[in-house]
Parts: structure tokens; C-alpha cells; sequence
């Protein structure tokens, strides 16, 4: 170390005195080495939890699994062939994607709202508490609330639909044309909060003089809004979806205790057709096959949203 | 153009007023600054212009009408804030652009004049660049020229080059002045900073704790401050003040204090005569009208000792302690002194002020 000091020399350029940094002092590799000794016990607790069961899936998907004696045989990549023509696999990607593209709109645009409405409220952190404590139920808890509220009998929530008239005779999660929303509703209901939160950080960090800069430039409170609060909440907005998005894609707890996928499979979306697959039939192989594409299409939005969110000049704000 | 009129205007936040029965008018094309240490109410008077601040009580008048009760966009006024608050996921272009594209004016009209703005303020390379790219001094322009594409009838400035380094203030401090004088658009520069309030401003209103001190031009506010606290709060370094004694020296009333016993002109003595001033009065006078010299004389006749010399560059400051005070002398560079030794003071008796010892207010 001593030696990258003394190497160091000050010479005169641009018009003034400059020190180089020595090359020595750039590449440290005994401390890069200590730093990662000290990481290793966390690499080794990772690569047991996560990437061994990542191989052993992928392994999974390309072998005929048996739990019996047979063992895992070789199949030729049936599990993915047979994927294609799998008519319940496709509509359950087109299930899922409307499911969370619906949920995503509700509960960011109802989020949004709400927490503009919150900011400016006397009673916010009041408030705040009585609307995160959805969030608070266990996914399956909230399945069964509201899998009650529904029901056609005695169904508080199915009882007033019918009384404004919306709802004609049919059970709510009983018809193929609205058990969708059923669980739209379940799920913004829940996780609708957990926006309003983040989008409630947000509107803090909204810098004052920006929105009154804006004024003075002649914009009205609805062009502030959309000129300077969303493009301000940009970053917030973009964890949030982040978030929801692969919860949506995870969470199917509420769904099988409210339809289990039915009913005739309207409700289906491809983690509950992959709980099917994998724990009814106990197809493991061609279980582990989707739960693959459902993990790549994961990490591919989840790139883009972060691409997004790293790029500067759109996330960060103006600092002096 | 417009002139500004504030009545008696108050501004309470909760039950603590910031500006106090506020009375100030700028003429139409002037250039007035508000100065004053943080929390005196500057700010807030410059936001209530803005329409940003309910204004709790008074009026304040565009021309004739008041505006009271309209919102900022219809006062037709540019502001520059103090942290500039560009609109970070626009362009610099954008950023000037915004408030033409607010009113709707059409796309040939935006481009000519935000370019002409953009050329002004030598912002023409970095037009499709984001705040976040900009250096300060851009962001500055950027925020500047965004009040300027609007031409409205009144500039609000809220200390718009506090964040420069200090040479970069000192060139912006000519290049604003130089650009109100060409647009001639009335301006309201608030600024904590003495000197680029003595430098730029046509008029200068001293506030201190919500309340008006003076109202003048910057060499009224320097040569005849209306009291102790604004004669303290202007000049760099800050004016001497002593503590003396009326007396009378061979018939002429004198300052007395422990260390000197001066005549005062006969002017002066009229002055005091009308005032009805006590005993005991403050003494003011500024570095520069006071003199030093190694050797005493009958001019430099107060003895000290030096306690300090300060090196400014152009000048030298020399602190010297004559007994029971100390005195702040702006000298030449080539008085040579060390602490401790022997030094003898002159004030310069028509340049000194007098102020009454328990109000404060300005004697002469």
C-alpha cells in the first residue's frame, strides 16, 4: 500500500496541478477477497434454499417424475411439447394476465385516489390505520370473509348487490361471467392499501416548489396532478406494480378457497391450474414445466420494471 | 408592466404573524429587493405576491386592481425559486415551454420565443438536456428562463443565486440586472445577501421579524440608515458601534466615551438639540470612516492597541481594541501592524451616525 503512495505523481495539466490516482490503489484484490469470505456463509445459505431447488425444477421439467419406485425417467421434453396443445395452460395465462392486468388498474387507480385523498385529510394516520387492515388478514382468512359476503344465501355483500339491482339471481362467484370479478374484487379490496401506503410516501417526497412553480407557470390543480404529482410518483408507482405483479402471480390462496379455479375453469389462472397439476394429479414434471414459464415471464417483467425505474432523469427528482 | 401596491398587509401563520402592516409600493419597471435575515418575513411577502400565501390581512394592488383572492396563474407573473424547481423529467426546452404550453400558444410561437430566451441565457447546446444533467449555474438560467418566455408583468426572484459558488454569484448578480434593465419588467428580488440587494436593487426594503425597517435606495439605506439595526445589518464588515455620553467640550456638545471626547459640528448639535435625545447615545460609524496610524497626531488621536489583521485581498481589516471597545478599521494593505502593538484612531466625524441607546432609532 505503501508503495501505490509514493508512486503517486503531481504533475501540471489544465492549467493546474494534478495528482493520478496509481493503478495500484485501484485494484485491491486481498480486500476484495476478505469481503467476499465474509459473504460466503450467506452465498452457501442462498444456493441451498434457492438454487438448488431452481436446478432440481428444471431437472423436473424435463423428466417424467415418479414419486414411487420408478424414479425420474428421461421424456423427451413431453412435459414442454406438450404444453402448446395444452388448451387449459393457455387460457390460464390469458386468466392470469386479465386477473392482474384488472386488479393492477383498480387498485392503482383507487390507490391513487385514496391517498390523495388521505394526504390531505385531518385524520390521515387515523385513516391510514383503518385502511391497511385488510392488508393485514391472511390471504386465506380474506378468502373465506369474503367467500361468505358472496354467498348467495347469506352473503351481506351478494344481498346488497341484488337489492341495487346489479346482480339479477345469480351468485356472484357461481357464474362464469362474474367470478372473475369476484376475486378482482377480493384482491383489490386487500392489497388496494398497500398502494395507497406507497403511493402516501410518495406524495411526501412531491417537491412543494415544483407543484408551485407549476401554478405560477398557470396550471389548475388537475394539470398540476398530472404534470408534476404522477411524474413525481413515477419511481413509487413502478415499485408498487412491481410488487403487486408478482404477487399476483404467487398468491392464490384467496382464489381456491373462494372458486378453486371454477366455475368451468373461468377463474383458472395458471398458478391455480399449476396447484392442479402438480398437487391433485401430482404431475410433477409437466408441474415444474409451468411453473417455469410462470418464473421466466416473472423475471422478464420484473427486468423491464426495473430498467425502467433505474433510468435517471425520469425517477429522480431535481436536487440544488 | 405593473406596479405594485401592499396595504397594511399582515400574515399570520397559525397565531404567529411573519409579516407585520406591511406598507410597500414598486413603480412600474423598478427593481426592488426585499432583504432581510431568515425569518423576517421576506419570503412569505413574495409568496403572498405570488398568490401561493392566503394573505391573512391588508390588500395587495397589480396597477388598481387587487389580486387578493386570485389564483397564481391568473397574476400573470414569473417566479424563480430558490432551489430552482425545474421539472426534472423535462427537458430544459420543456421546462421553459411549460407555461406557453399551459395558455395553449401555438407551436411556432413557443419555439421562437423559447428560443430567443434560450439564446439569451446561452442555454441554446443544452435545450433537449434534463435538470438532473445541468450544472447549477444551468439549472439557474433554466429556471430564469422559464420566467422570462413568459413575459409577464412581474419577476418574483426568492434568492435565486444563493446555491452559485461565489464567483458564479458575482457574474449572475450583473447579468440579472443587465436583463431587467433590457426587458424593463418590474422585479421583486428577495435575498438574504446585503450586497447583491446594495448591487442590483433600484430600491431596497430592509425588513427585520415581519416588520418594515427602511424603504430606499441602496446609498440611502448605506449613508442614512433609519436605525441601529439596519445600519448593523448593511455594510460588509458590520458598522462599529460605541457606547458614549453627551458632554460639552468648551461650550459644544461632545461624544464622550472612556477612550476619546469629540466635538460634534454645530449642524450635528442642531440636529440632536430637535430630537430630544438622553444622556447616554450609540456611536455608528463605519471601517471605512475610520482611520489608522502607527504614530499619534492631532487627528489620530484615539490610542489602541491591535488585536487582529485580517488580509482581504484589496483591503485590510485591522480590529483594534481602544479602551472599553472594540473598533473594526478598513485600511490599506501596506499598514504594517502586528497584535499587540500601538495604534491610533480617527473617525471621521461627518460620515458618523448617532443613535438613540434605548430605541435605537437614528439621531442623525
Amino acid at each position: 500500500m505503501t508503495d501505490a503512495f509514493v508512486s503517486a505523481k503531481a504533475v501540471f495539466r489544465d492549467g493546474g496541478l494534478v495528482i493520478d490516482e496509481p493503478a495500484a490503489m485501484r485494484n485491491k484484490p486481498l480486500a476484495n477477497r476478505f469481503y467476499f469470505y465474509l459473504m460466503m456463509p450467506a452465498i452457501i445459505v442462498l444456493a441451498c434454499i434457492t438454487l438448488y431447488p431452481f436446478f432440481w425444477l428444471i431437472f423436473m421439467s424435463l423428466h417424467k417424475v415418479d414419486m414411487g419406485a420408478a424414479g425420474d425417467t428421461w421424456n423427451n421434453f413431453k412435459n414442454w411439447t406438450r404444453l402448446g396443445s395444452d388448451r387449459k395452460f393457455v387460457q390460464g395465462w390469458w386468466l392470469l394476465l386479465k386477473y392482474s392486468s384488472l386488479c393492477m388498474l383498480f387498485e392503482v387507480s383507487l390507490g391513487i385516489m385514496l391517498a390523495l385523498i388521505l394526504n390531505r385529510s385531518k385524520w390521515e394516520k387515523l385513516l391510514v390505520t383503518v385502511f391497511l387492515m385488510p392488508m393485514m388478514m391472511a390471504p386465506v382468512i380474506a378468502g373465506l370473509v369474503w367467500y361468505y359476503l358472496f354467498n348467495s344465501t347469506f352473503g351481506w355483500y351478494h344481498w346488497l348487490m341484488q337489492s341495487l339491482g346489479i346482480l339479477g339471481d345469480k351468485s356472484i362467484l357461481g357464474d362464469k361471467a362474474t367470478a372473475m370479478w369476484g376475486i378482482v374484487i377480493v384482491d383489490v379490496w386487500q392489497w388496494t392499501p398497500l398502494i395507497i401506503l406507497i403511493v402516501l410516501a410518495g406524495l411526501k417526497r412531491v417537491p412543494r416548489d415544483q407543484l408551485e412553480a407549476n401554478m405560477v407557470d398557470g396550471a389548475g390543480e388537475i394539470r398540476n396532478f398530472f404534470s408534476i404529482t404522477l411524474p413525481n410518483l413515477y419511481p413509487f408507482l413502478l415499485i408498487a406494480v412491481l410488487l403487486r405483479f408478482m404477487d399476483n402471480f404467487r398468491f392464490i390462496d384467496a382464489i381456491l378457497v373462494l372458486t378453486g379455479g371454477g366455475p368451468a375453469n373461468s377463474t383458472k389462472i395458471l398458478p391455480t391450474y399449476l396447484f392442479d397439476v402438480s398437487f391433485t394429479f401430482f404431475k410433477l414434471g409437466r408441474g415444474a414445466a409451468i411453473a417455469l414459464t410462470l418464473l421466466v415471464v416473472t423475471i422478464i417483467l420484473g427486468m423491464i420494471l426495473v430498467k425502467l425505474f433505474e433510468n435517471p432523469s425520469t425517477t429522480k427528482s431535481s436536487e440544488a | 408592466m405593473a406596479s405594485i401596491t401592499i396595504n397594511n398587509v399582515w400574515k399570520y401563520y397559525g397565531d404567529t404573524p411573519a409579516v407585520k402592516d406591511l406598507n410597500l409600493v414598486c413603480h412600474d419597471g423598478e427593481f426592488v429587493s426585499i432583504l432581510g435575515p431568515s425569518g423576517c418575513g421576506k419570503s412569505s411577502t413574495l409568496r403572498m405576491l405570488a398568490g401561493l400565501e392566503h394573505i391573512s390581512a391588508g390588500e395587495v394592488l397589480f396597477d388598481e386592481t387587487k389580486v387578493n383572492d386570485l389564483p397564481p396563474k391568473d397574476r400573470n407573473l414569473a417566479m424563480v425559486f430558490e432551489n430552482y424547481a425545474l421539472y426534472p423529467h423535462k427537458t430544459v426546452y420543456q421546462n421553459m415551454a411549460n407555461s406557453l404550453v399551459i395558455q395553449k400558444v401555438d407551436k411556432a410561437t413557443i419555439d421562437e420565443k423559447v428560443k430567443h430566451a434560450a439564446e439569451l441565457l446561452e442555454l441554446t447546446p443544452l435545450l433537449n438536456r434534463k435538470p438532473l444533467e445541468l450544472s447549477g449555474g444551468q439549472k439557474q438560467r433554466t429556471a430564469i428562463g422559464r420566467a422570462i418566455v413568459r413575459e409577464p408583468a412581474l419577476f418574483l426572484f426568492d434568492e435565486p443565486i444563493a446555491h452559485l459558488d461565489a464567483k458564479l454569484r458575482a457574474h449572475m448578480r450583473s447579468e440579472l440586472k443587465i436583463m431587467q434593465r433590457k426587458l424593463g419588467t418590474t422585479m421583486i428580488y428577495v435575498t438574504h445577501d446585503q450586497l447583491e440587494a446594495l448591487s442590483m436593487a433600484d430600491r431596497i426594503a430592509v425588513m427585520r421579524d415581519g416588520v418594515l425597517q427602511q424603504m430606499g435606495t441602496p446609498k440611502e439605506i448605506y449613508n442614512n440608515p433609519t436605525n441601529h439595526w439596519v445600519a448593523g445589518f448593511i455594510g460588509e464588515p458590520a458598522m462599529n458601534f460605541l457606547d458614549c455620553n453627551l458632554g460639552t467640550v468648551s461650550g459644544n456638545t461632545a461624544l464622550e466615551h472612556s477612550a476619546f471626547s469629540i466635538p460634534l459640528t454645530s449642524e450635528q448639535s442642531q440636529n440632536l438639540l430637535g430630537s430630544g435625545a438622553e444622556q447616554s447615545v450609540t456611536l455608528g460609524i463605519r471601517p471605512d470612516d475610520v482611520s489608522i496610524s502607527t504614530n499619534p497626531s492631532e487627528k489620530h488621536s484615539i490610542e489602541g492597541e491591535v488585536l487582529v489583521t485580517e488580509l482581504l485581498g484589496g483591503d485590510m481589516l485591522v480590529e483594534a481594541q481602544i479602551e472599553g471597545s472594540r473598533v473594526t478599521v478598513k485600511t490599506d494593505p501596506s499598514y504594517e501592524a502586528d497584535m499587540g502593538d500601538q495604534c491610533y484612531l480617527a473617525f471621521d466625524s461627518a460620515r458618523w451616525h448617532l443613535f438613540d441607546i434605548n430605541t435605537g432609532s437614528t439621531l442623525f
